[in-house]
């Protein structure tokens, strides 16, 4: 990766230390033009503003032919990566949605492709990989319960039913586009410990309640279960040995979150230094007085350092290494309370103007909170990780 | 040169043979020891007479100065070699200068290197690499830290004689140095950056007054030096006179790290904070959930300032001249970072770090790091200094106005006097 010639302020774009290929590299542009043609800031706002909160099916279907949906699938099931790093290539492709808080779930659905690729059965993975790889259909992951407890058998559980299959009762929240999907990756937990299960959205019994929240850019359900039958072929993965699986689908998630929170904290900060320039008090620029440019300078190393961690989470879980997990609870811990600080100081640097609806500010703040919170919020990755440690 | 090598020892040869000396010459380390705390391992000017011993056998075997030049008395050898060496040497006993060994080898000598006049090196630097020379930096004043132009002790001008007058401070380990490399005004009638020269101050020349401070953790590393009319001469000189800005900025690159190894990409994040678990298991605190945050939290922001350090050596190597200002992040993340986690050790250490049984060094360590934990944020370039160079250079944002540049710095002076009666 190259650093931009244009200078102050520009140099330190460079999301993650990584030199990319020239594929990736193909990627990364190709997304960004997707994105400013298909889904400006104005879009953004548009859609939150929209009651049915999700894209134009040709939006899925364009970021698909990118390749969005298809990075963590093997090839043999009709998926690929560009690069052969599949994790640090939608660790690319998340760091430029997080620049301009892109809609459509693109962490769940890339984590159920995953999980559908890992462990589902030859009927499953004919019957739902295609149109998810396509952007034709969209799944959405249920993993913690309405509280935010974030282990997978937290809010639901599963009984044994009849001959090989379970009931699943209780409520998941947290959701995104629960509400738009088709199938529904659901945990819980069971007997034997926590399973999970992909579920159609018209399965009986199953309800999904679309909620108002603070991040209008992406919309949350709650999804809750009414003795869903769940039938042996609903199981995705062995009930035990796929386990770690479930694992790994936490650090990916985490890893992508960390990658859109990197690319939203990225462009929030770039035009609060550009406001800080231009913005004139007291006969200056409001950027040459201390008061604003110390603050802006600790806000930039919440920056870099978040870009460093995002690096080596994203190393770490495409490796398989044996600490990706702590990694990456490192990593969400760690942006998760910057992301936030970072949206906190952006608004005190844009003064009144970040405080009006018309101003993104708002926009970032509310994503960058969300951020914070989905997949284990910091405290919840902080407790992870002594235990990892055997603390 | 006649005495400069046809061609390069191969590394692996040199490595083995350094292997072999190492065993026969040197003890080895004991591995028990503590790494040392600043504040409780005390440095004495006789515990440094058998450092320099050590020193001297080093420098006769020809491992001393490996990378320096060869017409100094250094080997002339590459960054790989020396690579070598240091590898093979990590279990043995080295001589331990102090703070003092490192402004000596790191930061003293390379500026000299880059700046002084081939006689000056060639009557300094082999003594220095015989452990027959210990430099501290006569660098900052009671007067003038951040603002390190805006120094106050002058070096006037006496037929061929320079006479020295004034006070330095924060001068690590200068009570058992020999030599202090000292910043002096010698011209008043000039804008400050343009009237500053280098010397070579012998810390036992008359009129040098060395006294230690003792500092917030008790200790008394540091100096406060008084020179009254202290003489020196034209070979006194280190690099041009009126010129010491530029031999300035070299020697901060030194200080703040540059021309050291990039850091060494750690596998993986390591334990789990050592100090501060074992602080908690002592006062078993270490199922409390509060404790077990702050020693994650302390355990990833160590995590993530190594990452930052590979991320910004990284920066710096691509970018050349565009990563101006980048070394500031390292110094800010550890000024911040080290001020955080020393209050959390004091947090998580309790009344454990309160008071301790006398001797016990366990119970000391919380405290001394919390005593410590601002050391970084202030010294080598505050944090201030920090986030103005992030602010200006990085992030580009406008200067602050400022009144002592392009005037007398004679004139600089009696305006801040009267600074409040012009508002």
């Amino acid at each position: 990766m190259t650093l931009d010639k244009n200078g102050a302020g520009r140099v330190l774009c460079a999301a993650m230390d990584l030199d990319l290929t020239s594929d990736q590299e193909l990627l990364r542009d190709t997304t960004t033009r997707f994105i400013e043609s298909a889904c400006p800031l104005a879009k953004v706002r548009e859609l939150s503003e929209d009651a049915s909160g999700g894209v134009e099916p040709s939006y899925l279907r364009q970021a698909a032919e990118l390749g969005w949906f298809s990075l963590l699938v093997p090839e043999e099931d009709g998926g690929g990566s560009v690069s052969g790093e599949g994790v640090i290539d939608a660790a690319v492709v998340a760091v430029e949605r997080g620049r301009l808080l892109q809609p459509a779930p693109f962490v769940p659905g890339n984590v159920v492709a995953l999980a559908l690729a890992a462990g589902a059965t030859d009927d499953q993975r004919a019957k739902v990989l295609p149109g998810l790889i396509a952007g034709e259909t969209t799944a959405a992951w249920a993993l913690a319960d309405p509280t935010g407890d974030w282990r997978a058998d937290a809010g639901v559980t599963a009984r044994a039913s009849g001959g090989d299959g379970f009931v699943l009762s209780g409520t998941k929240g947290l959701v995104q586009d629960a509400h738009l999907a088709d199938w529904l990756l659901v945990s819980a937990g069971s007997a034997g410990g926590p399973i999970q299960v992909l579920l159609p959205s018209t399965a009986p019994g199953l309800t999904v309640t679309k909620l108002d929240g603070l991040d209008i850019t992406r919309s949350f359900g709650r999804v809750t279960l009414d003795a869903v039958d769940a039938p042996r072929a609903a199981v995705v993965g062995d009930p035990v040995s796929g386990r770690p699986i479930l694992e790994r689908q936490l650090q990916v998630a985490v890893v992508l979150t960390v990658a859109e929170s990197v690319g939203a904290m990225d462009h929030i900060f770039s035009e609060t230094v550009e406001y800080a320039k231009n913005r004139t008090a007291f006969g200056r620029p409001i950027g040459s007085f201390q008061a604003i440019k110390h603050l802006l300078a600790d806000t930039s190393l919440l920056v870099e350092a978040s870009k460093a961690v995002l690096t080596a989470a994203a190393r770490a879980v495409q490796d398989e290494r044996e600490d990706a997990g702590e990694v990456a609870s490192m990593a969400k811990a760690f942006v998760g309370d910057s992301g936030i600080e970072l949206a906190q100081n952006c608004l005190q640097a844009f003064g009144g103007i970040g405080f009006t609806w018309e101003h993104d500010l708002h926009l970032y703040l509310r994503r960058l909170t969300a951020d914070a919170y989905l997949y284990g919020e910091p405290a919840w990755h902080r407790e992870r990780i002594c235990t990892i440690h055997e603390l | 040169m006649p005495d400069e090598p046809t061609e390069l020892p191969d590394i692996e040869d040199y490595r083995r043979q350094a292997r072999d000396w190492l065993a026969a010459n040197l003890e080895r380390r004991d591995p028990g020891a503590r790494d040392r705390l600043r504040g409780i391992d005390h440095k004495t000017v006789e515990g440094i007479a058998e450092e320099r011993v050590l020193q001297r056998r080093l420098y006769e075997a020809g491992y001393a100065g490996i990378t320096w030049p060869r017409e100094y008395g250094g080997q002339g050898l590459t960054a790989g070699h020396q690579a070598a060496f240091d590898e093979e040497a990590a279990g043995y006993r080295l001589p331990d200068f102090g703070v003092a060994g490192g402004t000596t080898m790191m930061i003293c000598a390379p500026t000299m290197l880059a700046h002084a006049a081939p006689a000056f090196l060639r009557r300094h630097i082999p003594r220095i690499l015989a452990g027959e020379e210990l430099w501290a930096q006569f660098f900052s004043e009671p007067g003038a830290g951040s603002d390190l132009a805006g120094i106050t002790t002058r070096a006037s001008r006496d037929g061929d004689r320079w006479i020295l007058s004034g006070s330095k401070v924060w001068s690590s380990g200068a009570y058992y140095a020999d030599y202090g490399m000292c910043l002096a005004r010698t011209d008043w009638d000039v804008p400050k950056h343009r009237g500053l020269t280098w010397f070579a101050v012998p810390v036992d020349a008359p009129g040098v007054t060395v006294q230690p401070i003792r500092e917030i953790n008790g200790d008394a590393e540091f100096c406060q030096e008084f020179f009254d009319d202290v003489e020196l001469g034209d070979d006194d000189v280190i690099g041009e006179v009126n010129q010491g800005w530029s031999v300035a900025q070299t020697m901060l690159v030194f200080e703040r790290g540059a021309g050291r190894e990039d850091p060494v990409r750690r596998e993986g994040p390591g334990l789990l904070a050592p100090d501060l678990v074992a602080s908690a298991r002592r006062l078993g605190r270490d199922q409390d959930p509060y404790v077990r945050q702050l020693i994650a939290r302390a355990h990833t922001n160590d995590f993530v300032a190594a990452q930052l350090a590979l991320r910004v050596s990284g920066l710096i190597r691509r970018g050349g001249r565009a990563s101006t200002g980048l070394a500031s992040y390292g110094k800010l993340a550890r000024g911040t970072f080290d001020a955080l986690r020393a209050r959390l050790g004091m947090e998580i250490g309790g009344a454990g770090a309160l008071v301790w049984e006398p001797g016990d060094i366990d119970g000391q360590t919380a405290a001394v790091k919390y005593l410590n934990g601002r050391e970084l944020a202030i010294a080598g370039g505050t944090n201030e200094m920090q986030r103005n160079g992030i602010g200006e250079r990085v992030l580009g944002l406008p200067k602050e106005p400022r009144f002592d540049l392009d005037v007398p710095f004679r004139e600089v002076v009696r305006k801040a006097k009267s600074w409040s009666e012009r508002q």
